[in-house]
């Protein structure tokens, strides 16, 4: 209850308490009273009034008492009220004291809220800067993602640009190749099929006229044999750059391949226009082609043919000016013929000569002829030179020159030979078996035979089957058969060696040799040409070619015999330089087997045959 | 694609023709230019496979032109190209620079296509380049 209330509801109990105490203070008057106290157990007379007193003045006394009782109590409540009010103010000041405490608590609260405030304030501002730092890194990144995405790119596109080049490149190459000689560069046979489309059908159109020359390089098969592929290729170009330089812009110079070669005059306005462009051709290529420390001489053969007196289509015109090339050749190469009809038919006879060729070896007509070799000193028969004749049904007897170099370019070279070879050992057997005295038998070997795989195989089972002895039969080569490669070339000529057979190097001085082969290979006899012994006693230069040879023959330990001996003096000469042999009319034309046994037997009448 | 009357084409002449004095120099500055902006676009890389590249077409016509046209360090990035040409003609350093700045625009454009070149030359020679239609460039 607070002190207020307590001090306003004056109660029965209050009142009560309040006599009480009254009449306490009375009794503690009474007791206080240090006279009443020492004489508590004695009488007193003054006591005694005291007492009367005391009892006359009771209720005044009572009055008293009860109106102190009412001083004291409201000096009590007074007290009360002002402990009360002391109370109220003390809790006042604690709730004033409590208020300020709450208010520095507030301010406080209020001063961390400022701080957290401002901490935030801080920490999202680091965040917006954390932000902004991100997003310029993502941003760079995203810059270098991109500058390296494009490099790339671009990479790739230049690679593709590249490749792209490589391949137009390639396919412009390979277009060149299919059009062109890998060899000299010129048009093929190809392109210059095209270019002969367009001259025909432009010429047709305009009525004009134009020209195909066909070349074809005179003995370049003896060169390239003689002196290789590599020195053989080289000569194809020199000839290709002069042909070129030989020519207008306008005009097509090809090679058809081999020593061919096409020129294509695709404007004329006569034919000796032609004749004049032949002519500079023939004059180009004359001049000597230097192939490393070689000067060669090269000459070319021209057939030529005008459209469209020659022929209308490109076949027609090519095979004109073919014909016509052919006729340049036998007409003694090195020159210009135009197409004549007539020459049809000499083109005809040679196609009829190969079909004809193709049927002799079944049909038996080829024969031999042998020519014999005589010691120079003893007019003795020492060996003979088997020589290949075709008995023709229609044209009789038909000298070498009439059908080999055909069966040459028609392959059929290699079974003739091979018939020649077996023939003519069968023969040598044959004349030993009926008791004439062995003889030496020559068989002349073309390139094809000599490179065929199994040539020595060949010549082997040959001398097997035919039972000759190897010693007597020899085989004659040509200078460009043997300089064409000298290690396979080696081998072979050892290998013959080996067998037994004997070797000669055939029209020696006619071609490319080389000394240092010569004293390599296995040559045993070296025949000279009968160009150079046909003119002995008339040129001192082919004297001294001859008597040189005869005199490295002998350096070399080989045996020298010279061909086509036609007269006495050409025999008294080589007799002088000590020539061990000679073959020729002078002693003996080419004769039948049958002949050739009598002449054995009866022994050589020189000059008596011709 | 017709090139040879474009206005980049004519843009990048007239700029190697106005170099009378230090032609080189000049060349590799326009070098230095373009490369900025173009290392901005598709990188160092990027440039760089550019750049062998234009090289390597134009020296069929300019054998003179560095063999290996990018040093190791990126910074001397032309100076095999200021080498090859301190030993040539001012006229041949111009025909030269300005075969090997067409190569590397001409690529550049069969890449991302004129326009976009035409403002990279901008940006990086301040010139103005019309379209295929204007006839005129001027230099800021």
């Amino acid at each position: 209850m607070p002190a207020s209330c307590q001090a306003s509801q004056p109660s029965a109990l209050a009142r009560d308490h309040v006599i009480k105490v009254a009449m306490s203070r009375n009794d503690n008057d009474s007791a206080s009273d240090p006279d009443e106290s020492d004489q508590r157990g004695f009488s007193n007379p003054h006591k005694d009034r005291l007492t009367v007193f005391r009892e006359k003045d009771l209720p005044r006394r009572e009055s008293a008492v009860v109106d102190d009782e009412a001083a004291a109590l409201r000096r009590e409540k007074s007290a009360t009220a002002r402990e009360d009010a002391a109370n109220l103010r003390e809790k006042a000041a604690d709730l004033r004291e409590d208020a300020a405490h709450l208010r520095e608590e507030a301010a406080q609260i209020r001063e961390v809220e400022a701080h957290a405030r401002e901490g935030e304030a801080t920490l999202r501002e680091g965040v917006i800067r954390a932000a902004d730092v991100v997003q310029a890194k993502r941003s760079e990144d995203r810059l270098r993602m991109m500058q390296d995405a494009n490099a790339q790119l671009v990479i790739s596109g230049i690679e593709a640009h590249k490749m792209t080049q490589q391949v137009e490149t390639a396919k412009a190459q390979l277009d060149h190749l299919a059009h062109h000689d890998v060899l000299t560069g010129l048009p093929n046979r190809m392109l210059l099929q095209d270019r002969l489309s367009h001259a025909i059908e432009l010429a047709r159109r305009q009525g004009r006229q134009f020209a195909m020359l066909f070349m074809d390089l005179d003995r370049f098969k003896h060169i390239n044999d003689s002196l290789g592929h590599a020195v053989g290729d080289q000569l194809l170009q020199s000839v290709a750059r002069r042909l070129v330089r030989c020519m207008r812009h306008s005009d097509t110079v090809s090679r058809q391949g081999g020593d061919e070669f096409v020129v294509l005059l695709s404007s004329i306005k006569h034919p000796d226009d032609v004749a004049i462009s032949a002519q500079k051709i023939l004059t180009a290529l004359a001049v000597p082609h230097h192939i490393g420390e070689l000067e060669l001489h090269v000459s070319v053969s021209i057939g030529i043919s005008i459209y469209p007196d020659d022929g209308r289509d490109a076949e027609a015109l090519t095979k004109s000016a073919d014909t016509a090339m052919y006729h340049a050749k036998e007409n003694g190469r090195d020159n210009y013929k135009f197409f004549e009809q007539a020459m049809n038919i000499r083109a005809v006879q040679r196609q009829s000569i190969e079909v004809g060729l193709r049927r002799a070896l079944e049909r038996r007509e080829f024969v031999l002829h042998y020519q014999p070799k005589i010691n120079l000193h003893s007019n003795l028969i020492v060996g003979v030179e088997a020589l290949i004749r075709w008995q023709h049904p229609e044209r009789g007897l038909m000298p070498p020159l009439q059908f080999l170099p055909i069966a040459e370019d028609c392959g059929l070279i290699l079974p003739i030979g091979r018939w020649v070879l077996r023939e003519a050992c069968l023969q040598a057997q044959a004349w030993i078996r009926i008791g004439l005295r062995p003889i030496t038998i020559a068989v002349n070997t073309s390139a094809l035979e000599f490179n065929a795989t199994d040539f020595l195989e060949n010549i082997r089972a040959t001398l097997d089957d035919t039972g000759l002895e190897p010693r007597y039969l020899e085989l004659e080569l040509t200078e460009s058969v043997l300089m064409r490669d000298a290690e396979f070339t080696d081998s072979i000529l050892h290998g013959l060696a080996d067998l037994g057979v004997k070797l000669a190097i055939d029209d020696f001085g006619t071609g490319y040799s080389s000394l240092s082969y010569l004293r390599q290979f296995p040559i045993d006899t070296l025949k000279i040409d009968q160009s150079f012994v046909s003119r002995i006693t008339s040129s001192p230069d082919d004297a001294t070619i001859v008597s040189a040879v005869i005199n490295m023959g002998k350096s070399l330990k080989l045996r020298v015999i010279a061909e086509g001996v036609e007269t006495p003096e050409q025999r008294t000469f080589l007799l002088a330089k000590h020539c061990d042999e000679g073959q020729g009319y002078y002693f003996s034309h080419p004769i039948t087997a049958e002949a050739l046994a009598t002449l054995l037997q009866t022994g050589i009448k020189p000059a008596s045959h011709i | 694609m017709e090139t040879c009357d474009l206005p980049r084409h004519q843009l990048i002449k007239s700029l190697m023709a106005k170099q009378t004095e230090k032609v080189a120099d000049a060349a590799i500055v326009l070098w230095a230019q373009l490369a900025t902006q173009i290392i901005s676009i598709v990188g160092e890389d990027g440039f760089n496979a550019l750049y062998v590249r234009s090289v390597f077409l134009s020296r069929s016509t300019f054998p003179g032109l560095p063999t290996i046209p990018l040093p190791p360090q990126a910074e001397h990035r032309f100076a095999e190209l200021k080498r090859s040409f301190e030993g040539q003609s001012p006229l041949q350093v111009r025909e030269a620079n300005s075969l090997l700045l067409i190569t590397l625009t001409d690529i550049l454009a069969s890449l991302i296509g004129e326009q976009l070149i035409n403002r990279i030359l901008s940006l990086a020679w301040g010139a103005e380049i019309p379209n295929e239609t204007g006839k005129e460039f001027k230099n800021e």
